[in-house]
């Protein structure tokens, strides 16, 4: 099974190893094993370098630059730097499983749409009053949200298997997604929900509190735990779902793994830092040059990468904010967006390529 | 990456149906007249004229009704309402149509161009302001002793509000909004005697609780959730002084707006 080939590595000594890397035909091979070392989850570098960006994003905020004042540290910066991570994370990890799922590298939370399901599921959730009686109903409502756009968009991927279907399918799920945001929205109690959202779904961390942390982080990690396990499944789906079911791997489970996952994960984030596109898009194509092209192998890095990713956009927000002249704080889904749109086009034409 | 193969269809239109298009049109369009009256396409509007004639109200704005944003809520909801859509207003055949400077310009343009009388009424963002405003209106209403009368008390109530001694505050609005120095709240502010230290650009609750005024003053939360106003209650600015007030009182500006200058006064 591709689970034990993964696994089991010879304990070759450094000579040998020479010895193969000089008579072995596919030298990329071993430059692939050296590269996936850099982001093992052993290894410390990745984590030093996402506690340096912790470390900045709690010393940078409207307040200015340095230690701020114990409610602002323990309030403000903490909640919006451990959600930045969080959500960044799911983002990250659901990008990278979804184009492992879908077998195509222009698959992504937001431009299939199961970003704005999870925000229709969320918005509704808290518009007709429901969060108030009862907080966790709003990571609920993005969970459910995502998981109906995750099986609807995964239902027609499965009957018609081709790229184009694919990405006009999200087209679908957005285009429905939004429609339905707002006829829920203009039914709802509050006159102004539909002038208030169009400003949420830009997607932000600011004035984010401990709460909102407190009730995305268990979804996004219990989805960030089940997507890992899904390693060995990816790899075996990515020779097809004939192939893999004849490897022993169950694709139906696999497949509904990866949806209940992707939902927890990516719904939860945004039920809270409302529409954050594109991460999930760009970092496992950033990092399959340094990784490899092995789906199973981008998990982990794509989850590290997502989390640093969504913390520098953060952070170059709050800057921004801070040393700019604006009327008020960049969007951080705004930024996402304005590097993560022209990344699609060279993603799309590298794929067409 | 994929090559579009659907061919343009014909457009769909009334086409051949023409005759029957416009018959049907006709049909929805001479509904039968009712009683004529004025009808009311704003908010700020729908207040005044609950204040000044009631008694010729055709129909009101659907906001007039809601108690978070109307000071005449339970008034406003005795009177029919109206959306604020030209085919709507037309069906009620009104003799005057009142509406805010701002919004609803489309049926603003099509009622005028259907020969009814519309009056655009300006915001007012001071006392004067808001005595001139209802002089105006009660001039089109025909109602001028009322205009006056109502312009009078008002002013007594003004003249009734010793201001405090000038404390810095910050009128803080939905999505972190603060009252500029030339809106109505400042007014309302300098009224109490507070010191507007706002600037009408946004403030997040960081910038808020690292740089805070004497006085914080909100408008009380909605009875409906809001994401807006959501941030004035994030827990890190629990420790400020505040005030909240009513925000039917300030939604729009007229005389129930001294009521708030006097809460804010002491």
């Amino acid at each position: 099974m591709v689970h034990h080939r993964r696994r089991a590595t010879f304990p070759l000594s450094a000579r040998a190893k020479v010895f193969c890397f000089f008579f072995s035909k596919n030298k990329a091979l071993f430059f692939e094993k050296r590269k996936q070392k850099t982001f093992a989850p052993g290894n410390p570098v990745p984590y030093a370098l996402l506690l340096l960006l912790a470390a900045a994003s709690l010393l940078l905020g409207a307040a200015g630059v340095g230690i701020p004042d114990p409610a602002i540290f323990w309030q403000l910066r903490i909640p919006r730097t451990l959600l930045a991570l969080l959500v960044g994370a799911g983002l990250g990890l659901g990008g990278a499983v979804l184009q492992g799922v879908l077998r195509n590298p222009l698959a992504d939370p937001g431009v299939l749409g199961i970003g704005g399901c999870a925000a229709l599921g969320a918005v509704a959730v808290f518009y007709w009053g429901l969060s108030v009686a009862f907080p966790p109903a709003l990571p609920l409502g993005g969970f459910a949200g995502a998981a109906a756009g995750c099986a609807l968009l995964l239902l027609v991927f499965r009957r018609a298997q081709s790229g184009p279907g694919l990405i006009l399918a999200g087209v679908a799920v957005s285009a429905l997604a939004a429609a339905l945001l707002s006829l829920a929205l203009s039914a709802a109690p509050n006159p102004f929900a539909l002038y208030e959202i169009t400003f949420w779904l830009m997607g932000s961390l600011e004035d984010r509190t401990l709460l909102h942390l407190a009730l995305a982080a268990p979804p996004i990690l219990l989805g960030c735990a089940l997507l890992l396990r899904l390693s060995p499944g990816l790899d075996a789906l990515s020779l097809g779902e004939e192939t893999a079911a004849s490897l022993g791997v169950p694709v139906g489970a696999t497949l509904a793994r990866a949806v209940l996952g992707v939902a927890l994960a990516v719904g939860a984030g945004a039920a809270v830092a409302g529409g954050i596109g594109f991460v999930g898009l760009i970092v496992p194509n950033l990092l399959r040059p340094v990784v490899g092209e092995r789906p199973g192998a981008l998990l982990f890095p794509s989850m590290l990468a997502g989390a640093a990713l969504l913390l520098i956009a953060d952070i170059a927000a709050r800057a921004a904010g801070l040393w700019l002249p604006l009327a008020a704080e960049p969007r951080l889904g705004v930024l996402t967006a304005l590097i993560g749109a022209p990344f699609l086009v060279s993603a799309a034409r590298r794929a067409a390529a | 990456m994929w090559s579009p193969s659907t061919k343009p269809s014909t457009p769909m239109s009334c086409g051949s149906n023409r005759a029957a298009c416009l018959a049907l049109a006709a049909i929805l369009i001479t509904h039968p007249a009712s009683a004529a009256g004025v009808v009311s396409l704003n908010l700020c509007t729908d207040e005044l004229l609950l204040a000044l004639a009631p008694e010729r109200i055709a129909a009101l704005s659907p906001l007039a009704r809601d108690p978070t944003l109307s000071v005449f809520a339970d008034a406003g909801a005795r009177h029919p309402w109206v959306r604020p859509s030209a085919e709507a207003v037309l069906r009620l055949h009104p003799d005057l149509v009142l509406a805010g400077r701002y919004g609803a310009q489309a049926a603003v343009a099509i009622l005028r161009d259907r020969g009814l009388r519309v009056e655009q009424v300006a915001e007012p963002t001071d006392f004067p302001g808001v005595a001139a405003e209802i002089t105006h209106v009660a001039a089109i209403l025909d109602v001028p002793a009322r205009g006056a009368a109502l312009t009078a008390s008002m002013q007594a109530h003004l003249a009734a509000i010793r201001p405090r001694p000038g404390t810095s505050a910050i009128f803080w609005e939905a999505r972190g909004y603060t009252a500029g120095p030339t809106s109505f709240a400042a007014a309302v502010m300098q009224t109490a005697g507070l010191v507007n230290a706002g600037t009408g650009r946004v403030v997040g609750v960081e910038a808020m609780r690292a740089h805070p005024p004497a006085l914080l003053i909100m408008a009380q939360a909605p009875a409906y959730p809001s994401l807006a106003t959501d941030l004035l209650a994030h827990p890190a600015l629990a420790a400020l002084p505040r005030r909240t007030i009513a925000p039917a009182l300030l939604t729009c500006p007229g005389p129930w707006s001294i009521t708030a200058a006097e809460q804010l006064s002491h």
